[in-house]
C-alpha cells in the first residue's frame, strides 16, 4: 500500500456499512492483508474494510501467482502439461496429475491396467493426507499455536519420502500420467506404507489431543465463520468446506471415478456441537466444523490405504500410450474430488496431438469466493482463523 | 552544592521543560510523551523528597494508567492524527493571558511563603501513615472524591452509549 | 582450532557461567565486609550518628586487615594481611562503603543480569521450543547446543541497519525502544535476589515495580503509533487495552498477599517466609495459592506472552507492534519482554513462594554455617538467596515458555471477558475470602494449620508434577524427521 494510503478514510458505500458502525461515526479504516502477510496462506491478498478490530468487508484480491497454466496447456502436448498440473496446487501434485490423465483418457478413451489404478489411488490417498497435515499445522499457526505446524510437517516427511522413494521428487511428482503412472511403485513400497498406516494412525488422535480438542482452540473456531448448507451449496463450495457445513457430498462416493467403489470408507460431515465428543459449542459450517472434517478424512483416506494394500494388484502399471497421442475431436469435461474439493479439468481436442482448449476448474478458487461472505461482521483474529479453515492454496486460485 | 540540589534543579528543569514542550508540541501524541517526561521528572522529586509512596503512585496512575488512557483514547477517537494542532490568534491570546496571570499568582505565592528547610529523613512507613489518614481524618474528603469519581463513569457511559433509535 | 575450541567449549561455558556468578558475588560480599567493619568502628568508638555508620579511612581498613582493631566482624588472626597486601586491599575496600559506588555496582549489576538473562533465556527458549517440536534447536554457534547462539544473534542485530519508514514520526519512532525497555531494566532496582542483593530497598518496592510494568506499555503503545504502520497501530492498541484491563485483576492478586504481611517492603514480605516449603505464602491458605493462580495468569498477560501475546499475534499483526522495527532497536523490546519475564517471575517467588528461601528451613542450615569449609560451600549453593531466587525465576519463566509452545492464541474479545467478567470477580472474591480467612483463623488454630498443609501439599504435588512431566518430556521426546529415508532406501 503506498504511502498516502496510510492513513486513509473512506467514506462507506451507502448500504454496506452495519447500522451499528454509522451511529458511532467511527472511523473506517482500509487495511491490506496480504499479498505478503503470514497467514494468507500464499500471496492472498485481503482488503479488510475495519471499524476497530471489526471487519466490516473482506474482499480478496488474487492474481498474484498467475503463470498462464491454461494457456500453456494449449501449447503443449498433454503429457508434457502433466508437469505443469503438480504446480497448480503445489501441496497436491498427485491429485491434480490424476485428474488431468483422467479428463485426457476419457478423451482419447484409453483404458489403464489393474495395478495402475491402485497405484493412483494409493498416491491420492496419500497425498490428500499429506496435503491436510500441512492444513492442520498452518491452522494452527493461524490460531497462534506453533507446535502442530512441526507435528504435522515430522508425519508429512515419512510421506514425502516414500514419494521421493516412488518417483524421486518431494513436491512437483509428475508421476501420475496419461495411461497410469510413470514408473512401477519401487522396492520395498508397500512394507514402508503398511509400516507408516501403522504409525501415523494413533497420531490422528494426538493432534486433536493437541489442537482440536484445546479450551482455546475450539473458543477461537466454533461458530466463527458460520457457512449453511445453502449458502455452501450457493457459492459453489466443495470438499471439506461443503461437508464442514453438514452436506454429504463426496465424488469417490456420489460419482465413483477410477476404483473408489471398491473401497470401504465413510464421508465425514459437520456434526452440530454436543454429538459424540464433538465439543457443545460448534455448529455445523463453523471453521471448527471445516477443520475436523480433515482430520476425520485423514483417517479414511488411512482406511482406503489399507483396502488398497489389502487388493493391490501386480501386472502393467501403465497403458500402452503411443507416443504422439492424438486428442480426437470432442469435449471432456471430468471432476475429480482433489484435496481442497471438486477440482475439474476441461479438455478440448481436435484431432491434434496438443488439445485446443484446457480449463481447469480448481477448488480454491471457488471456496475463496465466500470469504467476502463470511469475514462480514467478524474480528480481525477470526479472518486467519476463517480463511485458514476454507484452506486457499495460491497456485490454484491464480493458475 | 549538595548532589540533592543538583539532582532537583535537573528535574526541576525536566518537568518544566517538557511541560513546556506539551504546550508547544503541535503533535497530539508528541504532547503525550512530553507528559510522560513531566511525570515521571515530578515523580522522581517526591523520591528525592523521600515521599517513595507518592512518587510510586505518581507513576501507578499518572505514567501508567492516565496517560496510557490518554493516548489511547488519541488513537481510537481522533480524526487529526496525521495533522498539525495550530491554535488560533484569540485562542493563544487568550491562553497566555490565563497562564501568565497564573504565573504572577504563583509567583507571588513563592515569595510570601516562608521556606523552613527540613532536614531529609529516612522515610519511615509512610503508606501505614497515609492509610490512617485517608480513612480517619480525611474520610469525608475521600469519600466525596470516589463519589464524584462514580459520578463521572456513569457520566462517561451514558455518553458513550450509542445513540437510541427512535 | 575451531574443533579445539568447540571440544573445550562445555567447560569454556560453565567456566564462564562460574565466573560470572564470581563477578557477582565478590561486590556483594566485599560490600559486607565493609559493613562489618563500619559496625565494628561504631562499637569501638561509641559513635552514634543518627544511627549511621561511620565512615571508614583507609588507615582504619588498613589496621582492620592488619589486625591492630580487633572487633567482632575482624578477620580471625591467622588471616592477617602483611603491610603492603593490607594497603592495597584497603584502597579497594574504602570506595565501597559509600553509597554511590554501591549504586554504580547496581546498575552495572542490573543491566549485566538484565543482558545476560535475556541472552540466556532467548536461546532457552528456542531449545525448548525446539524440544517440544522434535526439532534440535540452535546446534552450531559455540559448539555445545549452540550456547552462543544469543551472542551471534545480539551481534548480528547491532551491525544491522536502523530502519525508518517513510511518514513515521522519528523522534518517537527512535524513543519507543527505550519508553519500553528502561522500565523493565528500572523495576529491577527495586527487585531484591536475596536480603542483601537488592539496589535500593524501597519501603513501597512492590508498587514501584507495578508501576514500572505500567509505565513500559508506554513504549509499545508509541511504537504502535510512530510506525505509520496499521498493523503496528493494531498492535499498539491491542496492548493498551489488555494492559490496562489486566492491571486490575493483577493489582488484586498482589494486595493479597500484602494484606497478609501488612507491609510493601519486598524483603520484609520474603524474610516472613524463611521456614521452609510450608512457610511459603502461597501455602499458607487456599485464597493465598488462588491469588498466586490469578497473579501468574494476569502477569502472563502484562508480559504479552501466549496465549496472550495479541500485539504482535503475527498470524494476525504481522509482527505487531514491532512490525517496522528493526537491528537493535528491534532486539531492545524483547530485552525488555524477557526481563519482564524474569520480573514477573521473580515476583511470583517473592511474593508466593519463598522469596530467595530454599525449600528448607534456614535453621536447618545454621550448623553447616559454622562447620568445616565443605559444609560452609554446601551451605553457600543450598541456602544461597540469589541462587534461589534466580532460579525460581527462571523456573516460572519456563512454565510460561511452555505455556507459549502449547497454547493457541485467544482472541481479543476473549482476553477482554477473561479479564473483566473472570479473573477481576474472582480476585475480588479471592481478596475479600483472605480479609476473612485472616481475620478469623488464625495461623496456629486447628483450621489454619490443616489449610496449610492441604495446600503445601497441592502446591508441592503441582511443583513435582511440572518438573517431573518436563524431565519426562525431555527424556522422551519425540524422533527427529524424516530418518526413514536412510533406513529403507536401497543402498543406504
Amino acid at each position: 500500500m503506498s504511502d498516502t494510503d496510510i492513513h486513509s478514510q473512506r467514506e462507506a458505500p451507502p448500504g454496506t456499512a452495519p447500522a451499528a458502525a454509522r451511529e458511532l461515526r467511527t472511523e473506517e479504516m482500509l487495511v491490506n492483508m496480504g499479498p505478503q502477510h503470514p497467514s494468507t496462506h500464499g500471496v492472498l491478498r485481503l482488503m479488510l474494510r475495519t471499524d476497530g478490530e471489526l471487519i466490516l468487508e473482506a474482499i480478496p484480491h488474487i492474481g498474484y501467482l498467475h503463470r498462464c497454466a491454461e494457456k500453456i496447456g494449449e501449447n503443449v502436448t498433454p503429457v508434457q502439461f502433466v508437469p505443469m498440473t503438480d504446480r497448480l496446487d503445489y501441496l497436491t501434485g498427485m491429485n491434480n496429475n490424476h485428474g488431468f490423465s483422467l479428463a485426457v483418457e476419457k478423451l482419447c478413451g484409453l483404458e489403464v491396467p489393474e495395478r495402475g489404478h491402485y497405484i493412483r489411488v494409493i498416491m491420492c490417498e496419500l497425498n490428500r493426507i499429506a496435503s491436510h497435515l500441512v492444513s492442520f499445522g498452518c491452522y494452527g499457526m493461524d490460531i497462534g499455536a506453533f507446535t502442530p505446524f512441526l507435528y504435522g510437517f515430522r508425519e508429512r516427511e515419512y510421506i514425502l519420502d516414500l514419494f521421493e522413494a516412488t518417483c524421486g521428487a518431494r513436491l512437483t511428482y509428475n508421476y501420475l500420467t496419461i495411461g497410469g503412472a510413470s514408473l512401477d511403485l519401487p522396492e520395498g513400497f508397500v512394507e514402508r506404507l503398511a509400516w507408516f498406516l501403522d504409525y501415523f494412525e494413533p497420531k490422528i488422535d494426538e493432534y486433536n489431543n493437541l489442537l482440536s480438542f484445546n479450551y482455546i482452540f475450539i473458543k477461537r473456531t466454533a461458530n466463527v465463520g458460520v457457512i449453511s448448507a445453502a449458502d455452501a451449496l450457493a457459492y459453489g463450495l466443495t470438499g471439506p468446506c461443503l461437508r464442514g457445513s453438514g452436506v454429504k457430498w463426496d465424488l469417490r462416493r456420489c460419482v465413483p471415478y477410477e476404483i473408489y467403489d471398491r473401497f470401504e470408507f465413510d464421508i465425514p460431515v459437520g456434526v452440530p456441537g454436543g454429538n459424540a465428543g464433538i465439543p457443545p459449542e460448534v455448529v455445523v459450517g463453523d471453521s471448527w466444523s471445516r477443520y475436523y472434517v480433515r482430520m476425520l478424512e485423514m483417517k479414511q483416506s488411512v482406511r482406503i490405504l489399507r483396502q488398497c494394500l489389502k487388493q493391490l494388484a501386480g501386472g502393467e502399471f501403465r497403458a500402452k500410450v503411443p507416443r504422439t497421442l492424438k486428442l480426437p475431436a470432442g469435449e471432456v469435461y471430468l471432476e475429480v474430488e482433489g484435496v481442497r474439493g471438486q477440482l475439474g479439468f476441461l479438455v478440448v481436442g481436435e484431432n491434434k496431438p496438443i488439445p485446443r482448449r484446457v480449463k481447469i476448474r480448481g477448488p480454491s478458487f471457488c471456496n475463496l469466493c465466500i470469504v467476502p461472505h463470511v469475514c462480514r461482521q467478524v474480528l480481525l483474529a477470526d479472518v486467519p482463523a476463517i480463511v485458514g479453515s476454507i484452506d486457499v492454496v495460491m497456485g490454484e486460485v491464480d493458475r | 552544592m549538595s548532589g540533592e540540589v543538583l539532582a532537583f534543579y535537573l528535574l526541576a528543569a525536566l518537568a518544566a521543560g517538557s511541560a513546556l514542550g506539551c504546550v508547544i508540541a503541535t503533535n497530539i501524541v508528541r504532547m503525550a510523551m512530553c507528559l510522560l517526561g513531566t511525570l515521571g521528572a515530578v515523580a522522581l522529586l517526591y523520591f528525592l523528597l523521600s515521599a517513595n509512596f507518592l512518587a510510586v503512585i505518581q507513576l501507578v496512575v499518572y505514567a501508567g494508567g492516565t496517560l496510557i488512557l490518554i493516548v489511547f483514547g488519541i488513537m481510537v477517537t481522533s480524526r487529526t492524527y496525521g495533522e498539525k494542532l495550530k491554535p488560533r490568534t484569540s485562542e493563544a491570546l487568550i491562553g497566555t493571558i490565563v497562564v501568565l496571570a497564573l504565573f504572577a499568582g504563583l509567583v507571588a505565592i513563592l515569595l510570601r511563603a516562608p521556606w523552613t528547610p527540613v532536614a531529609p529523613t529516612e522515610p519511615s512507613n509512610s503508606v501505614a501513615q497515609i492509610g490512617q489518614e485517608l480513612l480517619g481524618t480525611y474520610l469525608v474528603p475521600f469519600e466525596l472524591a470516589s463519589v464524584l469519581l462514580l459520578a463521572v463513569m456513569i457520566g462517561a457511559a451514558y455518553l458513550a452509549q450509542p445513540a437510541k433509535k427512535e | 582450532m575451531g574443533s579445539i575450541l568447540r571440544k573445550v567449549a562445555l567447560p569454556i561455558f560453565l567456566i564462564g557461567v562460574a565466573a560470572i556468578m564470581g563477578i557477582a558475588w565478590a561486590p556483594a560480599l566485599l560490600c559486607g565486609t565493609v559493613d562489618s567493619m563500619r559496625d565494628d568502628l561504631g562499637t569501638w568508638y561509641k559513635w552514634d550518628l543518627r544511627g549511621e555508620r561511620p565512615t571508614l579511612t583507609v588507615g582504619n581498613i588498613r589496621q582492620y586487615l592488619e589486625g591492630s582493631i580487633e572487633g567482632q566482624f575482624a578477620p580471625a588472626a591467622h588471616v592477617r594481611f602483611g603491610h603492603s597486601t593490607a594497603v592495597a586491599f584497603a584502597y579497594v575496600l574504602w570506595p565501597l562503603q559509600f553509597r554511590i559506588t554501591r549504586d554504580v555496582l547496581a546498575v552495572v549489576g542490573v543491566v549485566g543480569f538484565v543482558s545476560l538473562f535475556a541472552m540466556f533465556a532467548i536461546w532457552w527458549e528456542r531449545k525448548v521450543a525446539a524440544r517440544m517440536q522434535s526439532r534440535l534447536g540452535p546446534m552450531r554457534v559455540g559448539g555445545w547446543h549452540g550456547w552462543a547462539q544469543s551472542l551471534a544473534d545480539g551481534l548480528k542485530l547491532l551491525q544491522k541497519e536502523d530502519i525508518f519508514i517513510e511518514g513515521a514520526d522519528r523522534p518517537l519512532f527512535r524513543m519507543a525502544a527505550y519508553v519500553a525497555f528502561v522500565p523493565a531494566l528500572g523495576l529491577f532496582i527495586a527487585l531484591p535476589f536475596s536480603a542483601a542483593w537488592i539496589a535500593r530497598d524501597l519501603d513501597v518496592g512492590l508498587i514501584f515495580i507495578f508501576a514500572m510494568f505500567g509505565v513500559g506499555v508506554l513504549g509499545v503503545l508509541i511504537a504502535g503509533w510512530a510506525s505509520n504502520n496499521k498493523w503496528s497501530m493494531f498492535g499498539a492498541m491491542r496492548e493498551a487495552c489488555q494492559m490496562i484491563s489486566y492491571e486490575i485483576p493483577l493489582g488484586f492478586a498482589l494486595l493479597v498477599p500484602i494484606m497478609t504481611v501488612g507491609t510493601l517492603r519486598l524483603t520484609t514480605i520474603g524474610d516472613l517466609q524463611s521456614g521452609g516449603f510450608q512457610t511459603w505464602l502461597a501455602f499458607r491458605n487456599p485464597f493465598l495459592l488462588a491469588a498466586a493462580l490469578l497473579f501468574f495468569i494476569a502477569a502472563l498477560a502484562s508480559c504479552k506472552r501466549a496465549p496472550f501475546d495479541l500485539p504482535e499475534a503475527e498470524s494476525e499483526l504481522v509482527a505487531g507492534f514491532h512490525t517496522e522495527y528493526s537491528g537493535f532497536r528491534w532486539a531492545l523490546f524483547f530485552f525488555a519482554e524477557y526481563a519482564e519475564m524474569f520480573a514477573a517471575g521473580a515476583l511470583a517467588a517473592i511474593l508466593f513462594f519463598g522469596a530467595w528461601h530454599s525449600p528448607l528451613p534456614a535453621a536447618w542450615g545454621e550448623s553447616w554455617r559454622h562447620g568445616p569449609l565443605w559444609q560452609q560451600a554446601l551451605h553457600g549453593v543450598v541456602f544461597s538467596g540469589p541462587l534461589w531466587l534466580i532460579g525460581k525465576g527462571i523456573f516460572f519463566v519456563y512454565v510460561q515458555m511452555w505455556l507459549r509452545w502449547t497454547l493457541p492464541r485467544i482472541r481479543l474479545d476473549q482476553v477482554m471477558y477473561a479479564c473483566v467478567q473472570v479473573m477481576l470477580p474472582l480476585a475480588m472474591l479471592v481478596l475479600l475470602a483472605n480479609t476473612f480467612w485472616e481475620w478469623l483463623v488464625p495461623s496456629r488454630s486447628v483450621l489454619g494449620m490443616a489449610a496449610n498443609a492441604v495446600c503445601t501439599a497441592v502446591g508441592a504435588v503441582a511443583v513435582l508434577a511440572i518438573i517431573g512431566i518436563s524431565i519426562y518430556g525431555f527424556v522422551n521426546r519425540r524422533r527427529l524427521v524424516g530418518t526413514l529415508v536412510v533406513k529403507h532406501l536401497p543402498g543406504a
